[in-house]
């Protein structure tokens, strides 16, 4: 056969099994539901530092080595005007997912109101609590829930 | 390059794609109990001229014996296969100490547009027909048409709807530390799994509305939580007005024109409600500290939601018109995440320990607590909306899984994954 007729063999191939790819079953369903994909956001800002202080279980509080870190941060932003600082607040696996998105938030807050008490504007400062979603260690022990317990300090 | 190199590197993708399709979750009875009821269903009648693309009584015998509550007779055991009432003979089902056997047979409609099966069913301790009903639906959609037999079966047998006609909402990602986040929502037994949301960043709390149409979730896509309402079928998208700080937790008022969530905007997370039609919250809680996990009532009068205004976790209800706030739970030092029963009477809800994380009930009158399981990283629990059957977010190992439970504690249940870890499930209403 010619040329033309192979092409329409393959289209008709591609068709077919293209509209077996694209239902989930033999049997149509009623509930076709439509995919969407999220936006991707693109972060044009350039990190120019990241620095993790960790918590206790169940705690917003920070420690002595956390409040040294965090105060010699504030020195080096007092030192450079146009930096600017996104503090992430993150929590081990334990415990339900919204309330743990709020004692992110009280970490993050713990470390800005530490730097806003060390003078630095509290308009270059972001929070952002990821509640357990985004864990730097995996695995159900302390080893691991301890590093994920934690604020993320960025310097842009 | 010749043609037949070129047909196969077109064809190979294609082929490829479609084993992506296999469902996700499968029910697994872990724990049953002792004596289910025993039914049989005898093949359904088949009088129309095609060949029925699957059989009925598969998906029924399948449906109902789906969580410990009913042990279905195989056809293979089966001395008869009666079709009409004039072709059962007792003593064939009693030999198999059958309790209840259900026989049909399915034809086209007069006007000849739609399927309808007629069925009866049969009770074989006392020899005689205890129901009788006509379903209809369509021929290429057999699956969902069997679906609403098993509902009705077994809501003649239990007097409660049943749930084979719903579905689970999840979120899945495919590895722990790496990989796209997708929600998705399938069949309670497992089949048409289908992608909601695709996601570079995490997903969380999916809520289903109560007519079935849209799902509520938080989404991290904005680099912060943002509570986005998603139209299911069309995949149209709103995201609700992103205030400052944690926009998340959203479930949906009964009559669904409003959701319920939180924001921390004014310093410290707070109940809020959405208005859909006029796009504006208005606050509901007013407190230093931290409220959360919001559950509107069935009745919409009523809210109860996770707080530490006591100093650990505990759950309150706020009756909305008289404004008053009343604490619930007084056992231990952590309760969160509750969800009320269908009948508002009662409340699921996690509940820690001895340091471990267990699902507990609490009748609301009674103030009785039930901790219904003793797996120990338990969250998100969602009930079933005939109120019987409780599915929640768990560990097996390292990975994440759901698991289940009858609200009685009798029967437990998993859904191991096929690929990948699975949590935050959220059930379905029943579909009208």
């Amino acid at each position: 056969m010619n040329l033309y007729q192979e092409f329409l063999i393959i289209a008709g191939i591609i068709c077919g099994l293209a509209g077996c790819a694209s239902t989930s079953d033999e049997i149509a369903t009623s509930t076709k539901a439509a995919s969407v994909k999220s936006p991707e956001v693109s972060t044009s800002q350039n990190l120019s530092s990241s620095s993790s202080i960790y918590f206790n279980y169940d705690e917003s509080d920070l420690s002595v080595n956390a409040s040294s870190e965090i105060r010699q941060i504030a020195r080096s932003l007092k030192a450079n005007s146009s930096a600017k600082v996104k503090v992430e607040g993150h929590c081990d696996e334990r415990g339900t997912r919204e309330y743990n998105l709020a004692l992110g938030e009280r970490r993050a807050n713990s470390v800005k109101d530490l730097l806003v008490l060390n003078g630095i504007k509290s308009s270059r400062i972001k929070t952002v609590s990821f509640g357990e979603e985004k864990p730097i260690a995996s695995g159900s022990n302390e080893a691991a829930w301890s590093k994920n317990r934690r604020a993320v300090i960025k310097v842009y | 390059m010749n043609i037949d190199v070129i047909k196969l590197i077109i064809l190979f993708p294609i082929i490829f794609l479609s084993t992506s399709l296999l469902g996700q979750l499968r029910i697994e009875v872990t724990e049953g109990i002792n004596d289910p009821v025993r039914i049989a269903i005898s093949p359904i009648g088949w009088n129309l001229k095609r060949p029925s693309s699957l059989y009925i009584h598969d998906v029924i015998s399948s449906d109902l014996a789906s969580f410990g509550e009913f042990d279905s007779i195989s056809t293979n055991d089966m001395l008869s296969l009666p079709q009409k009432e004039n072709e059962v003979a007792y003593r064939d089902w009693s030999l198999l100490k059958v309790d209840y056997l259900i026989i049909g047979e399915a034809s086209k409609t007069e006007e000849a547009r739609s399927l309808e099966v007629n069925y009866s069913i049969l009770d074989v301790v006392r020899k005689r027909v205890i129901h009788r009903a006509r379903v209809q639906g369509s021929e290429e959609d057999l699956e969902s048409l069997a679906h609403n037999m098993s509902d009705r079966i077994y809501k003649e047998i239990n007097g409660i709807p049943g749930i084979f006609s719903t579905k689970i909402a999840y979120i899945n990602r495919e590895r722990d530390s790496e990989g796209d986040y997708y929600l998705r929502f399938c069949d309670i037994n497992g089949k048409n799994d289908q992608i909601v949301l695709t996601s570079k960043e995490p997903i969380m709390s999916p809520d289903w509305s109560h007519d079935g149409n849209n799902i509520a979730y938080v989404s991290f896509e904005d680099g912060t939580s943002r509570i986005y309402i998603q139209d299911l079928i069309s995949g149209k998208r709103k995201g609700l007005k992103l205030e400052n700080g944690i926009n998340s937790s959203p479930t949906w008022s009964p009559k669904g024109s409003h959701l319920i969530a939180v924001l921390s905007k004014a310093g410290n997370p707070d109940i809020y409600k959405y208005d859909l039609n006029k796009d504006r919250w208005i606050q509901m809680t007013n407190h230093f500290a931290i409220d959360t996990e919001p559950d509107w009532s069935p009745k919409g009068d009523k809210f109860l939601f996770t707080s530490n205004r006591s100093g650990s976790p505990q759950i309150y209800e706020k009756n909305i018109s008289k404004n008053t706030v009343r604490r619930k739970t007084f056992l231990g030092d952590y309760n969160a995440r509750a969800r009320y029963t269908s009948d508002g009477r009662s409340f699921v809800f996690v509940h820690r320990k001895d340091g471990d994380f267990h699902i507990a009930v609490q009748n609301i009158k009674t103030g009785r607590v039930r901790v219904l399981t003793n797996t120990e990283l338990d969250e998100s629990p969602t009930i079933s909306p005939n109120g019987n059957l409780i599915l929640y977010a768990t560990k097996n190992g390292t990975k994440d899984i759901l698991s289940g439970i009858t609200i009685d504690g009798s029967t437990k249940f998993s859904l191991p994954t096929i690929s990948g870890e699975v949590r935050d499930p959220s059930w379905s209403p029943l579909f009208k």
